[in-house]
């Protein structure tokens, strides 16, 4: 579904990403973990095109996206859903019109099957009564609650995760583990999550793999990492709870 | 030396790429422009921002512009008996050049910097990212429709100004100045000409290009949380306006 | 206002502007209601100088009208005036220029005519005009001569009354031969003149009919006179001198008489205008254009160049010979057969050409705002409307051409903008039905110059002197 093959990418003579391999299984969670600035969010941000690599291809339903135009790049990221870090609501615009533009943008739906399909979305990431309030006036779980039903608006088969429980207190945290858990259950798709949180990533992975450096480090359940004898993999998952 | 030629030469370099990625700014902002979707919807959201919301404040400085001019050229021309060009010399400087420059000094302080605060904003907390992940491009959503709103609402906002303007100026030389109102008028009609109007306008709308592609360029292009957002809106204004008095040198020479 | 929508909040925005802008345009009377009322009259001037398009005619201080344009025609000024519609002129109005203010702006000064004259038809002309050249002081120069002589041939016809003068009489006749030569010359250049002569003869008849009753009756002073030898001899020198100044005029001595008889002179004089004529002309309508032009295809990263001449004859009509450059190419099917020890095959090449040069010639007409093209359009046959605005500085054009391909044919949209002389940006789509995606969005630039352009240009290089 998503291959990763050899990416490299440097910001002013700093390699981020040194010919880094991945494969992302479909229909399950896999979390990629590493440290705070350890090029996390830049190799999610070259899953969805947003950033090209220096070298090297990803591969997304047989498709190398990263030399592909504009317009055909747009076709394939209406596959993609992505919750950003702090949501990333559109300021200007309410909760329910946030969670609509995807539809608007992209489905030729009346008002009523999108005021219907938003409905739905906001219910099934928990929300309710918030459709005519600004982004704003909602707290940072709730936010993240929205973003995740906008990022499911036009269902798409692939969504992505940027540290999705950074700067939430543990209740809230848990309950986004959750919530990222059951909207897996309910709809399928392939869950791309990257988070320095370790228990977070135990709770919702099915596979978790570890970035060190550029490169992936190691691949695995939950359970295998867990219980890995890698003194390398131990550390590393010692560094990260401390 | 070397030294010396690095150090002078930094800044010129740097000088060079920005120039050059605001072209590109205003290159890809074309060519999304004739690219479906048109978002005529939000380009009218924009021409309010940009036009009808700041006619008040637009107003304000145009009728105080001309009201003191008329003042000042007043006693000037009273030495030598010249009080009757008072209108023409008003009516003209607004016309041709500070109806367009303030309007559009004003409006750079006032949408310009909100569009680098805004974009700015929307690029720091990712907003552009998403648009971005939604297949929306962010120049033809964002970009495009404020340069559009920018370039058709100047020249209707400096119109205004240049007319309240002359109207200012009517009021102190007639009714504070005593005088005489036909020959206020008359004088405005026989020196003014239509070309005199029209390119004045046609500077506004250049100056519409400007002030909204530099905000938007700062506002893209903004990195570094609250206060790159708040370093990207005062470049934008200082920069906007430079660039209004550098353009309206060369637009005057060309045209008039 | 809240609670209106966004887009009749811009409306009204919009139509206000546009209300200001239309109310102080009317006021400022270059535009507006008044433009194309009113009908037009030619007039001929000597000199224009000074006299630009759309300064006001008036009569007795009142402005009736605008001058419309300023042209040569025969060397003369051709003012074409454009007189508000309840404005009525007669045939006899004279028309003059005039100077006002410090500045000395130009304007045209109409004086009205007797009432009992015709009216002058829309596209009529005014006869008279007065204007204080040079010309016209010869002329009355000339018309004080006239009357001179008309004072002569008085005391000629005096002596043809007596018998005595007969013997004179011949050498009186070839003198008056050569004055009526010299005399018939000037009055063929000026038909005015002879209607007063006309006049002053027929005024000398009737007098001459009075005083040579009283001759025959042998009466008044003039009577006793002509029986006086005496006065028949001086009489007779001061013909025979007047004939030698005629004479001396006639061969062309004297200043007047090399003025008015030097054929060199009036030769070069001739040839001059004409050929003044001619080159003035020249400039107006014939013209030709060399341009060059690079279109960058956002689709494509490619450019396509164009360089192009263009004569143009007439001010609306011109030939268009191109030369493109095209990236996008042509394809073309070629069979190779080669036959090597006996074997014959045929390869079956397909390519597709990058770079491929084209070339267009195209005849063009313009009817007001709107240009036709039609001709060869990249080596293939096509049309194109072309609408021009702002003074000819923005032109928008549609091309259609390549309609034999198996595609679709090939449709072009462009807008041409010349903010500077010599200097123009253009933007567009090209071959925007594309089916085979060769549809781009393109933005480029484009400089032209004029025939004598090049010249001064090339004129001013180091090398060329």
């Amino acid at each position: 579904m998503i291959e990763i093959i050899k990416i490299s990418k440097s910001f002013n003579s700093q390699k981020v990403l040194d010919d880094l391999d991945l494969n992302i299984d479909p229909g399950k969670i896999t979390v990629i973990i590493g440290q705070s600035g350890g090029g996390k969010s830049v190799l999610l941000k070259h899953i969805i095109g947003l950033i090209r690599p220096d070298s090297g291809q990803i591969i997304i339903d047989g498709i190398d996206i990263t030399n592909l135009n504009d317009k055909k790049l747009n076709e394939v990221r209406k596959k993609f859903g992505m919750l950003f870090q702090d949501a990333a609501l559109f300021d200007s615009m309410t909760v329910g019109e946030n969670v609509a533009f995807p539809l608007n943008e992209h489905k030729r739906l009346s008002r009523k099957e999108i005021n219907k399909i938003v409905d739905d979305k906001l219910n099934l990431v928990g929300l309710e009564n918030v459709t005519h309030k600004m982004p704003s006036e909602l707290s940072g779980g709730m936010r993240k609650r929205a973003g995740l039903a906008r990022a499911i608006a036009l269902d798409p088969k692939i969504v992505l995760f940027d540290e999705p429980t950074t700067g939430l207190d543990p209740i809230m945290r848990e309950s986004i583990d959750k919530l990222i858990v059951a909207t897996q259950e309910r709809t399928k798709a392939t869950f791309v999550v990257i988070s320095h949180d370790i228990e977070s990533t135990f709770t919702i992975a099915h596979k978790v793999a570890m970035l060190y450096q550029g490169k992936i480090v190691a691949v695995g359940t939950p359970d295998e990492i867990r219980s890995s004898n890698n003194s390398f993999v131990r550390r590393f998952i010692k560094d990260l709870r401390d | 030396m070397i030294r010396f030629l690095e150090f002078a030469g930094r800044p010129l370099v740097f000088f060079v790429e920005e120039c050059g990625r605001i072209m590109l700014l205003l290159l890809s902002t074309i060519s999304w422009m004739f690219r479906p979707p048109f978002r005529i919807r939000v380009i009218f959201k924009q021409m309010e921002f940009v036009g009808v919301n700041s006619v008040i404040v637009v107003m304000i400085t145009g009728a105080f512009t001309g009201m003191v001019l008329a003042l000042q050229t007043y006693h000037g021309f009273r030495m030598f008996g010249g009080e009757s060009l008072v209108g023409s010399t008003v009516a003209l400087s607004m016309t041709r050049e500070l109806g367009p420059v303030f309007t559009a000094l004003m409006v750079t302080g006032r949408v310009g910097s909100a569009m680098a605060a805004e974009l700015g904003t929307m690029k720091v907390t990712e907003q552009i990212d998403a648009l971005n992940t939604m297949s929306v491009n962010p120049i033809q959503y964002l970009v495009m429709p404020r340069i559009i709103a920018a370039i058709l609402m100047l020249p209707v906002l400096t119109i205004i100004s240049d007319f309240v303007g002359i109207v200012g100026g009517y009021f102190v030389g007639v009714n504070l100045l005593k005088i005489n109102s036909g020959i206020f008028i008359a004088k405005i009609i026989d020196i003014v000409d239509l070309e005199d109007i029209f390119n004045g306008l046609i500077k506004a709308a250049f100056f519409g290009l400007i002030l909204s592609l530099i905000g938007c360029y700062k506002g893209i292009s903004t990195i570094g949380g609250a206060e790159g957002v708040g370093r990207a809106t005062t470049q934008s204004v200082v920069l906007s306006s430079v660039l209004i008095f550098i353009s309206d040198y060369f637009l005057t020479a060309v045209m008039f | 206002m809240s609670n209106l929508s966004i887009e009749a909040k811009v409306g009204v925005f919009v139509v206000i502007g546009i209300i200001i802008l239309g109310y102080m345009s009317m006021r400022l009377g270059k535009l507006g209601f008044k433009m194309d009322k009113g009908y037009e009259v030619k007039v001929y001037f000597d000199s224009a100088s000074g006299l630009e398009e759309d300064v006001s005619v008036e009569i007795a201080g009142v402005e009736v009208g605008r001058v419309s344009k300023v042209l040569l025609e025969d060397g003369k000024a051709l003012v074409i005036l454009r007189i508000d519609s309840n404005v009525k002129l007669r045939k006899d109005v004279k028309a003059s220029i005039g100077t006002r203010g410090i500045l000395g702006d130009k304007y045209v000064v109409l004086v009205q005519g007797s009432s009992a004259a015709p009216l002058i038809e829309p596209g009529g002309r005014i006869v008279s005009t007065t204007t204080a050249t040079d010309l016209d002081s010869l002329m009355n120069v000339l018309g004080e001569v006239a009357k001179n002589i008309s004072t002569l041939t008085r005391s000629f016809a005096n002596v043809m009354g007596g018998e005595k003068g007969e013997a004179s009489l011949r050498s009186i006749v070839d003198s008056m031969q050569a004055v009526a030569e010299t005399l018939n010359r000037t009055v063929q250049e000026n038909n005015e003149e002879l209607v007063k002569i006309i006049a002053n003869l027929s005024e000398f008849s009737a007098t001459i009919n009075e005083i040579s009753s009283k001759i025959n009756k042998g009466e008044g002073s003039i009577g006793k006179l002509i029986n006086e030898e005496d006065t028949v001899e001086k009489l007779n020198g001061t013909l025979a001198s007047l004939k030698e100044i005629t004479e001396k005029i006639n061969r062309g001595e004297g200043s007047i008489g090399k003025l008015l008889n030097d054929e060199e002179t009036v030769e070069t004089l001739n040839s001059t205008l004409t050929s003044i004529n001619d080159y003035m002309q020249k400039q107006e309508s014939f013209r030709t254009y060399l341009d060059y032009r690079g279109e960058y295809l956002f689709d494509s990263n490619d450019v396509k160049s164009y360089l192009s001449l263009r004569i143009q004859p007439r001010e609306d009509k011109y030939y268009l010979l191109q030369v493109v450059d095209d990236p996008g190419g042509v394809e073309s099917v070629t069979d190779i057969t080669t036959t090597t020890n006996g074997v014959t095959t045929t390869e079956h090449i397909e390519k597709k050409e990058k770079n491929e040069i084209k070339f267009s010639a195209q005849i063009a007409k313009r009817y007001y705002d709107l240009g036709l093209r039609g001709g060869i359009f990249e080596s293939t046959g096509g049309f194109a409307f072309d609408y021009y605005l702002l003074k000819d500085r923005l032109t928008l054009s549609m091309e259609a051409f390549d309609f034999d391909s198996d595609s679709n044919a090939h449709l072009k949209f462009k807008a041409d903008f010349t903010p500077f002389k010599h200097l123009y940006i253009t933007s567009g789509f090209d071959d925007f039905i594309s089916d085979e995606g060769n549809e781009s969005f393109f933005i480029g630039a484009g400089i032209n110059f004029l025939d004598e352009d090049i010249t001064t240009i090339l004129s001013d290089l180091p090398f060329y002197k």
